[in-house]
């Protein structure tokens, strides 16, 4: 491989000093601000990388949802002062990084620079996968158990923080009038874009994660701006959130009993459902993040 | 039909968790129907898949998912290991499942259907997937599940909770970063296909330490086992249960499975590691049980007594290193105490939740006269006990005895001391367990106690079902044992 | 020193310096965070080596999403935990 550039240089410098910003600040606000900051630089380290779909799911996920539930737990407390760990394991917990880092640098040295099996395989197999986007094809086709557990992971993760609620929702009230304005500008752009991505991922960067975050994002932000489906916990809101991996264990009991074999797509159909299943996916990815952000923003709401 | 109903395991009880999900909080009863539909199709299922490995050549049942085989695709496969497992699983995740709908509040209320179930569908798709990557994506569904469920239990359940999913991800990360490591030198996740492009150096030798730390922190090996003794008995008393029982085991059985598969390849260093895993077990086994001894309640005797449990799991690595007989012995030596111990500590916490509800508390003291109200309770507690320690006639025996058999096969007679003295500590904190109960109720200056809160009795004699069951099964422990041992990973030859 | 040794040891880097930071950090939010940052790290060295080869490899960019959807979904439970450690003691009670 390439001998590294200035630019890759400058860019991993960028990254390992944002990283420990976040982690150096004492406040909760400058270390929640550093890591929307991290999100940033590693967008820009993704696109660097030829990988512009994290790209696009680092801003919308890591620093977007991600960040957005952060800033609702500063909202929340901004001001708690942190206390700090003790000096001998402030030492000790330095030497142990060191030590690893030092090893762990060796160990990657060895990495032998050469690509893995799968991007020729994946390359071979592609057409009537249902998806020319070969990162599609992956998370829909070759490797769709992967994909429905992650989703799986989202549902129960929306059921296990809904389950701390114990005092039902309410959006918040009374709004200021240029967070409404905002979010009338704000929602449907999110949604274009997020359904602009769902379509596109068959074919190029996106898909129904993408589109999920930023489902997601449009749901906060409705949210914020007090709209009532926004901030619901009811039966609508929870059929939407496992609505995914009910459409996805369909699909593989279907193809099951119809004695093509578990998620066996026939090259016929699969582009039909591939982009089905990535539809139902991306509103129950959007609806579940939401719920989870709901979930959050409620455990604070405690009546006094 | 067994390889029909192989992917079901995994995604039936998912989607049966999903729809209970959606089934209104205000609606108990019915999520506790889905609940128990679910429990006895599974326990159906996995009769037909573990039938399945039982009479096919080989001994294993085999998926490519979506039709494609490695290094595209993920397969899904059960052996003889697999099939104990699921055994184990269906046995404990029927009779808590049985707990929990006779009183909701053993599970910490109607929260608890949807989370159990994925969490059950978790915990089998971990004994099935041959792919590293879905490994770490249902390790993270087993831990969302787990600590989720924890936040279930009363009181400030939630602190627990919380740093047990500190410990879990920060484990789960280190593996993610080991499958990379593998990932990039082997250039396949699949397990079997990695173990023959793989070869001594750095990079294995890096994934192998990174796994064994970070799985030793997902199963509280000791000295990464601090959080177990807070979190497991912070939760409802089924799923503690579920925890000891199954969910600990999940961590064990992808390190296991990653050692099998990839530390042949790796030499000597393998070995080096492997010893440190036995030095972590060993004072583990110590630790544990001389802390169990120390504690007052029954829930944090029994939680310590997972660490302890947890050390002997650990010592089957140096005891496989030398391969050959003595190797085949410890992998089916572990195994068999991985149900011995599932099923007497399932029973265990179970049986803790049954007095704690019956006298508001699982302080020793307050247990006095437990003996003679709940006899039948401390008969589960007993018999569990006896498994755990290893004596005759129960599973736990045949377990320890092929490991015995293990080290004294391969000279290491140094683990076998672990064993042993490990043993002795059990017998010790059962018997501080059982001299509590059986003092009279009466004793001591207090006026007379109140007499103890009924509790359904088809709830009191699931513990003692499950005790039963380590005491039945040990006369198939011969057979289960060879079956295991035959269908060794080759890795073991 | 090569792009991929670089970029690697950064990943490495990222990751260690979540790590001792969640181990060291006492704020429950400031630990999350942490966890994050070490998520990132990891995410990093397998990007990077995605870029071995002429094509990009499809199979670890979308191992990586999956990865960050679900730290997503643990970021959202972990705080919901926060919130409930720090909420007042009255509420915490049964």
């Amino acid at each position: 491989m390439s001998p590294a550039s200035v630019l890759d240089v400058v860019l991993a410098a960028a990254v390992l000093a944002v990283a420990l910003v976040a982690v150096l600040l004492p406040s909760r606000r400058g270390a929640v601000s550093a890591f929307l900051v991290l999100g940033v630089v590693l967008a820009v380290l993704w696109a660097r990388l030829d990988a512009p779909d994290i790209a696009l799911a680092e801003a919308a996920l890591g620093s977007g949802v991600a960040g957005a539930l952060l800033m609702d737990t500063l909202t929340a407390d901004p001001a708690r002062p942190g206390r700090r760990a003790g000096r001998t394991a402030v030492v000790v917990g330095l030497l142990a990084g060191a030590v690893a880092l030092a090893a762990l640098t060796v160990v990657v040295r060895a990495v032998p620079d050469e690509p893995s099996l799968l991007p020729a395989a994946v390359a071979e197999e592609i057409h009537g996968a249902g998806a020319d986007h070969a990162v599609t094809a992956v998370l829909l086709n070759f490797r769709s158990l992967d994909t429905l557990l992650e989703a799986a992971v989202l549902v129960f993760a929306a059921a296990g923080a809904g389950a701390l609620v114990r005092t039902p929702v309410r959006a918040p009230d009374p709004v200021p009038a240029p967070v409404t304005a905002l979010a009338r500008v704000l929602l449907p752009a999110l949604v274009l874009l997020g359904t602009w991505l769902l379509l596109a991922g068959t074919s190029r960067p996106g898909g129904a994660f993408q589109a999920g975050a930023m489902f997601a994002g449009a749901l906060v932000v409705a949210f914020v701006a007090g709209a009532r489906f926004a901030a619901s916990q009811g039966t609508a809101a929870r059929a939407w959130t496992v609505a995914g991996v009910l459409a996805f264990v369909a699909l593989a009991a279907g193809t099951a009993m119809l004695g093509q074999g578990w998620l066996v797509l026939d090259p016929r159909w699969a582009g039909a459902a591939v982009l089905t299943v990535e539809t139902v996916l991306a509103v129950s990815i959007g609806v579940g993040l939401a719920q989870v952000f709901v979930a959050n923003s409620e455990a604070r709401r405690v009546p006094s | 039909m067994s390889a029909l109903l192989l992917p079901a395991l995994v995604l039936g009880p998912l989607a049966a968790g999903a729809v209970a999900a959606v089934v209104p909080r205000e609606r108990g009863r019915v999520r506790a129907a889905v609940g128990l539909t679910t429990a006895a199709l599974t326990a159906l299922a996995c009769a037909v898949v573990v039938g399945g490995v039982a009479t096919a050549p080989g001994h294993e049942v085999r998926v490519a998912l979506a039709g494609w085989e490695p290094p595209l695709g993920i397969v899904l496969r059960a052996d003889a290991a697999s099939a104990a497992l699921l055994v184990l699983t269906t046995l404990v995740g029927v009779a808590v499942s049985v707990t929990v709908a006779v009183r909701d509040d053993a599970g910490g209320g109607p929260a608890f259907w949807p989370l159990w179930l994925g969490l059950w569908a978790a915990l089998h798709g971990v004994y099935v997937t041959q792919d590293l990557f879905n490994a770490y994506v249902l390790l993270e569904l087993v831990t969302v599940g787990a600590v989720s469920l924890v936040a279930l239990g009363k009181g400030r359940s939630a602190g627990p909770a919380l740093r047990y999913l500190f410990v879990a991800v920060v484990g789960s990360l280190l593996f993610l970063l080991a499958i990379a490591l593998v990932y990039a030198e082997a250039g396949t996740l699949d397990m079997s296909a990695a173990a023959g492009r793989v070869a001594p150096g750095p990079l294995l030798t890096a994934a192998l330490a990174l796994t064994l730390v970070g799985m030793g922190a997902k199963m509280a090996l000791f000295p990464l086992h601090s959080w177990l003794p807070v979190a497991h008995p912070a939760a409802p008393a089924a799923v503690s249960a579920v925890l000891s029982a199954l969910v600990v085991k999940a961590a064990l059985v992808v390190l296991w499975r990653f050692w099998v598969a990839l530390a042949p390849a790796a030499g000597g260093a393998a070995h080096v590691l492997a010893v440190a895993s036995g030095v972590a077990g060993s004072a583990a086994v110590l630790w544990g049980g001389l802390m169990a001894l120390r504690q007052r309640r029954l829930k944090r005797i029994v939680a310590y007594s997972t660490v302890t449990q947890v050390g002997y799991l650990a010592l089957v690595l140096p005891l496989m290193a030398p391969g050959g007989e003595a190797a085949r012995a410890a992998w089916s030596g572990g195994l068999l105490l991985v149900v011995a111990h599932g099923l007497a500590k399932a029973a265990m916490f179970l049986a803790a939740g049954v007095l704690t509800a019956a006298y508001g508390s699982d302080h020793l003291e307050d247990l006095r006269g437990a003996m003679r109200h709940r006899p039948w309770v401390v008969a589960a507690l007993g018999v569990a006990g006896v498994s755990l320690a290893g004596l005759p006639p129960t599973l736990g025996f045949a377990a320890k005895w092929q490991l015995l058999a293990a080290g004294v096969e391969s000279g290491q007679w140094w683990w076998v001391a672990a064993l042993l003295a490990g043993g002795l500590l059990t017998v010790g904190y059962t018997a501080v367990v059982l001299r509590a109960v059986s003092a009279p109720a009466d004793a001591g200056e207090q006026a007379p106690e109140p007499p103890p809160a009924a509790v359904p009795t088809v709830q009191a004699a699931v513990p003692l079902a499950l005790a039963v069951a380590a005491v039945v099964l040990s006369v198939l422990a011969g057979g289960l044992a060879g079956l295991v041992a035959d269908t060794a990973p080759r890795g073991l030859a | 020193m090569t792009r991929l040794e670089l970029l690697l040891a950064l990943g490495c880097a990222v990751l260690v310096v979540g790590l001792v930071a969640h181990l060291l950090a006492r704020d429950l939010v400031r630990r999350v965070v942490a966890l994050n940052v070490a998520s990132a790290g990891v995410m990093i060295v397998l990007l990077v080596l995605a870029t071995r080869g002429t094509e990009p490899d499809p199979v670890a960019q979308a191992l990586v999403l999956t990865g960050i959807v679900i730290m997503a979904a643990i970021t959202g439970l972990a705080l919901a935990l926060v919130r409930r450690v720090e909420a007042p003691e009255d509420e915490e009670a049964p």
